[in-house]
């Protein structure tokens, strides 16, 4: 099992500024999942409970030379500690002068005062006059069961829902949000098939929400995706959809929100354009899944 | 999408405001612990918000309908209703986005005798609060404020001066006595508790400090700290910032009236010159009314 790569400055910039920040918000421990064209953050893919999120991106969105290998058709699994992530990319990213020289991989080593070799995500960053090396404690990688049981929870998870409406006014949204949040613990959403998403907390003395009309439509608005009035409307968590709003630290260019197949899950998929274009950069993508709660309960 | 459906009634008042932040100042600047009943009343003139602690303490922000771009009112009788203020300030916290001023719709009742907001500033996105009012069980005592003889005891202080020396104040607490005196003109408060403290307004010695005095005999009242200490806790930023003052009456039997201004005039449209001089149909007028804790007659 083997893994090394050269982050390039595009790719710590993207880690360091605005994925890590987010990923580190939505929880504290994460999987990263390394193929042979990818690699992925993902939170909450083998726990059923819990704002699900999927980070992914090309190999060349992060990385220079991309090099792995492993028995398992040159897939690796583990999980990490965020902040220590983002600490070392932060210190790396202060001390590289040289472009492209931040070298990655993965090794094991005697930690002090242990007979057993740990698995380490090692750092080496080559300043002007030093080298730094920083190592990260990550877990065992995962075993080819679970690495399956992983694969499988992602595939469910790409399933995108029928119909998307994006809001582009992302700060507006989240302002809002984050005054509402005060009012109750369930969120009502309510996405309609002519492009609105509707948002609702009640309490025993005061209803607050928001509408937002004519928002762009992705997807098919087909018959059987609505319900008799022509949106599906679901409950979530507010606690949850708050988190999932910290997404935005990934600097996101719109958000798609959605309901899953069967009304199971809501699903808002973040949407990163190609800098200084209306292009989506299709080598990112990052979505989050939130569970649905039941109405009766 | 459910949107708040109207009666086809017509509803007693509907009005747009376009300064929520402002309105948010001036109803903050009542708010002096969590949880608050207050009253609500509407009239031709205005809307009147009224809170109450203990039958010692009563605050009114007075809204005139001149705050509001448009105010229409038909009722006939003038309605009062109750409201939380917390959530009336909260919800109405929800339309204010930072560096956008919103224009909003307030309705009162709504089919369920709600009091109804909704913003109205864009097409492509609305916000709604529906807040549920209560029948006022209580008839808002009635604190007569009265002046104390023909020439009115009054003085007129900057709002912050008056903020610092009452929060100053906390450490003897317990109850505070003020006095106002013509020989030589100054306002004094006292506390005396856990230790004794002393603040001293002297009318000549800063001609900053006390804008205006008048005053024709001695008088000295105590007031309870926590009530007193409601009556400036709150005072908004913007009231600092404008360098606006607070104007304090000592009515008949000691009630103290204090009155604060806060501007509810959009920033952007707000201009200030240089004697600070703002249309009073911007302004929003607040009264505190505090009883004193025994009467001293002199």
């Amino acid at each position: 099992m083997k893994f090394k790569a050269f982050l390039t400055e595009n790719g710590v910039t993207l880690l360091e500024r605005r994925f890590i920040p987010a990923f580190e918000k939505m929880g504290k421990i994460c999987h990263v999942y390394l193929t042979r064209d990818h690699i992925f953050f993902l939170h909450n893919l083998l726990t059923n409970d819990g704002v699900q999120s999927i980070a992914q991106f090309r190999k060349d969105a992060l990385f220079s030379e991309y090099r792995i290998s492993s028995q398992n058709e040159d897939r690796i699994a583990f999980s990490l500690d965020l902040s220590l992530l983002l600490r070392a990319l932060r210190s790396a990213a202060a001390i590289s002068s040289a472009v492209d020289r931040l070298q990655i991989k993965l090794v094991k080593k005697l930690p002090p005062s242990s007979t057993n070799p740990m698995p380490f995500l090692s750092f080496e960053t080559k300043g002007y006059a030093s080298a730094v090396i920083q190592d990260i404690p990550i877990s065992k990688p995962l075993s080819r069961a679970q690495l399956l049981e992983l694969q499988t929870a992602l595939d469910d998870a790409q399933d995108l829902p029928r119909t998307l409406v994006g809001v582009s006014e992302l700060d507006r949204l989240s302002n809002f949000v984050e005054r509402m949040k005060q009012l109750g613990d369930v969120m009502g959403v309510e996405i309609g098939k002519n492009g609105e998403l509707g948002l609702k907390v009640s309490s025993s003395l005061v209803t607050l929400g928001a509408e937002f009309k004519r928002l762009m439509i992705v997807g098919e608005d087909s018959e059987e995706s609505n319900n008799g009035d022509g949106g599906m409307s679901v409950l979530v968590s507010m606690k949850h959809f708050v988190k999932c709003l910290q997404c935005l630290l990934a600097k996101p260019d719109c958000a798609f929100y959605g309901v899953g197949s069967h009304g199971g899950s809501l699903t808002v998929v973040f949407q990163f354009f190609v800098p200084g274009s209306r292009q989506t950069d299709k080598s990112i993508s990052f979505h989050c899944r939130l569970p649905v709660l039941d109405p009766g309960s | 999408m459910s949107s708040p459906s109207m009666d086809a009634t017509i509803p007693d008042l509907v009005c747009q405001l376009d300064t929520v932040q402002g309105f948010v100042d001036a109803l903050t600047s009542v708010r002096w612990k969590r949880h608050q009943d207050a009253v609500v009343e509407l009239s031709e003139h205005g809307v009147v918000l009224i809170v109450e602690d203990t039958g010692c303490l009563q605050a009114k922000v007075y809204l005139q309908k001149e705050l509001f771009v448009n105010y229409e009112y038909t009722a006939e009788a003038r309605p009062r209703f109750g409201v939380s203020l917390g959530l009336l300030v909260d919800s109405l916290n929800t339309f204010s986005v930072p560096g956008h001023s919103s224009l909003i719709e307030l309705r009162y009742p709504g089919p369920d005798m709600q009091l109804l907001l909704k913003s109205i500033d864009s097409l492509d996105a609305c916000i709604y609060a529906e807040i549920r009012t209560r029948i006022p069980d209580t008839i808002s005592s009635d604190f007569n404020f009265e002046p104390a003889g023909t020439t009115p005891l009054s003085f007129t202080v900057k709002s912050a001066a008056l903020k610092e020396a009452i929060d100053d104040l906390e450490w003897p607490g317990s109850s505070i006595k003020i006095t106002v005196q013509p020989t030589p003109p100054s306002v004094t408060f006292r506390g005396e508790g856990h230790g004794d403290l002393q603040i001293d307004f002297m009318y000549y010695a800063n001609t900053d400090l006390l804008a205006a005095f008048s005053c024709d005999r001695e008088v000295s009242h105590r007031y309870k700290y926590k009530f007193l200490r409601a009556t400036t806790s709150s005072i908004p930023s913007s009231v600092v910032k404008d360098n606006r003052g607070s104007k304090v009456t000592v009515g008949r039997g000691g009630i103290l009236k204090v009155q604060h201004l806060v501007s509810v005039a959009r920033p952007a449209h707000s201009h200030i010159d240089s004697a600070g001089y703002q249309p009073p149909s911007r302004i929003a007028y607040i009264e505190f009314f505090v009883k004193p804790e025994e009467v001293d007659d002199d």
